[in-house]
């Protein structure tokens, strides 16, 4: 017989299959929304990221910021650093600060859809 | 003994051992081929050594000073494959409001351009007043009609008729958009057929809906029960959000009213209490403004003056009223455009309803108006009493017949 935490296990990674193709859209979301807190470096946004099911690289995330500043969604300023060269601290601009209140309200709204149907 | 390589990583230098240094070129390789096309891809890429360099940091000290294959294996692990179609996806996903533009393998900068499609001056003759001039300006600008209609004739006021030359010299210069691949030149819209067969299929939907509804006869009866189930839904609905609103403890916000472009069909309560408070507010203006010309014109036949003010001496009669018809069409006329766009905002079923609230209100107003007018004006008093007596006149001459 199969243990239940195996059951699990395996459920678990099919939804993460399942999910992976929209993980990877709400990537930029989770971006935006972290960036909106505070300024921060890109390591910064990766340890916010990494405990998460959105776990990201710096391969993937360095194209990313770099297409949301092209944008114009976000901005990022040189400061310098205790230890090595100077940092890229990002920040939101007010178009990404707009894109993202769509955002938020556009996920509310899928939020209520799915606990609406079915249950 | 093992043969070090030293390397620049943005800028600073690293010295790798052999294997760290293959596999540090087969990466940045692999990074730079990834982001070809892509316009940011120097910055991006001297991003990535960057970050590489301070993993690589991690591993030097002041007795270790060379990077091991093993130990750039675990930096290279950590960075992860460079991945373009996240941005290449991410991209498509936010223009989704336009159609998609196959990413592919396309890189990011050629899905950009073809999201915006360039966007070129035409006139519209569709739904054109005179020429299509301003049709096609809107269209251009991605404005109401009535908006570029408006500053045309409050130009052609101002300059005295050298907007008149203007719109002529447009209508003169500007070709016809006849075909519909310039028709979204017009809009801006990429013009692809995929696109264009979506554009369509809408269009058919929307019709047939239309189309059921109005002109194949429905029965109102039928048309009745649709709209009450719609109402039934939404009265839910509301309960329902209204319930979990009650549950969260008042804290968490009432759910966001879907824009009524997206979707006609299922317009939000809120929006509908909102709509009918703006329709009544913009009634009510029109009643008031309305009845405001009528008094002036009544004023201007009567007597001569405007609501109390005389005419400038040189100004004969008719220009004034000229004036007066011309700037009751200015004021009303956007009104009026704004009252029937939330008419179609509120759902195919709310255009007759608000219509007949407009009415109601148009009533009151001028019942009150009159009233008032009867108690407090000796002149229209006197009109009132006059009327009366007609009335008398007519009933005691011609009896009715089921006396």
């Amino acid at each position: 017989m199969v243990p239940f935490y195996y059951k699990v296990a395996v459920l678990n990674m099919d939804a993460d299959q399942k999910f992976g193709p929209i993980r990877k859209g709400l990537l930029e979301f989770l971006v935006l929304r972290i960036v909106s807190g505070t300024t921060v470096y890109v390591a910064d946004i990766l340890r916010r990221l990494a405990d998460t099911e959105f776990a990201t690289q710096e391969g993937t995330l360095y194209p990313l910021l770099s297409k949301l500043r092209r944008e114009g969604l976000v901005d990022y300023e040189w400061q310098e650093s205790e230890s090595g060269p100077p940092r890229k601290y990002y920040r939101l601009t007010s178009a990404g600060r707009t894109q993202l209140a769509d955002l938020d309200d556009y996920w509310s709204r899928i939020n209520k859809t799915i606990a609406g149907l079915g249950s | 003994m093992q043969k070090v390589i030293t390397v620049s990583l943005n800028g600073n230098a690293y010295q790798l051992d052999e294997a760290a240094y293959a596999q540090l070129a087969a990466y940045l390789t692999e990074a730079a081929r990834a982001l070809a096309g892509n316009p940011d891809s120097a910055e991006i890429i001297a991003d990535l050594e960057q970050a590489i360099a301070e993993k690589c940091a991690r591993y030097l000290s002041a007795h270790k000073n060379v990077v091991s294959g093993a130990e750039l294996e675990q930096v290279i692990a950590q960075m992860g494959p460079v991945d373009d179609t996240q941005a290449a996806g991410a991209a498509g996903a936010a223009a989704s409001a336009k159609p998609e533009s196959a990413p592919g393998a396309a890189s990011t900068h050629a899905g950009e351009s073809s999201g915006a499609a360039p966007r070129r001056l035409y006139q519209i003759s569709e739904g054109a007043l005179v020429s299509g001039v301003c049709n096609g300006l809107a269209a251009y600008f991605n404005v109401d009609v009535t908006l570029v209609r408006v500053i045309f004739v409050v130009l052609i006021i101002v300059t005295g008729g050298l907007g008149l030359l203007a719109y002529l010299a447009l209508m003169i210069l500007i070709p016809y958009a006849s075909t519909s691949e310039e028709h979204a030149a017009a809009r801006g819209l990429p013009f692809n057929a995929r696109a264009l067969v979506e554009r369509a299929k809408a269009k058919y939907a929307e019709f047939a809906r239309n189309a059921e509804r109005h002109i194949a006869g429905a029965p109102w009866r039928r048309e009745w029960r649709r709209v009450r189930a719609e109402w039934r839904v939404e009265r839910r609905r509301m309960r329902e959000d209204w319930r979990a609103y009650r549950r969260s403890g008042y804290r968490r916000p009432l759910s966001p009213t879907p824009s009524p472009a997206a979707d006609p069909a299922p317009i939000h309560y809120a929006a509908h209490l909102v709509t009918g408070a703006i329709l009544a507010a913009i009634g009510l203006l029109l009643t008031l403004l309305t009845v405001a010309w009528v008094l002036a014109l009544i004023s201007l036949f009567r007597s001569g003056t405007v609501l109390g003010y005389a005419l400038p001496h040189d100004m004969p009669f008719w220009v004034a009223l000229i004036i007066l018809i011309g700037l009751y069409q200015c004021v009303a006329w956007p009104i009026h455009h704004v009252r029937r766009a939330l008419y179609a905002s509120g759902g195919s079923y709310y255009g007759p309803w608000a219509a007949a609230w407009n009415g109601i209100i148009a009533l009151a107003v001028v019942v009150v108006l009159l009233w008032y007018a009867a108690h407090h004006q000796a002149e229209v008093r006197g009109l009132f009493e006059q009327l009366m007596r007609w009335w008398q006149d007519i009933i005691a001459h011609h009896p009715t017949q089921d006396t």
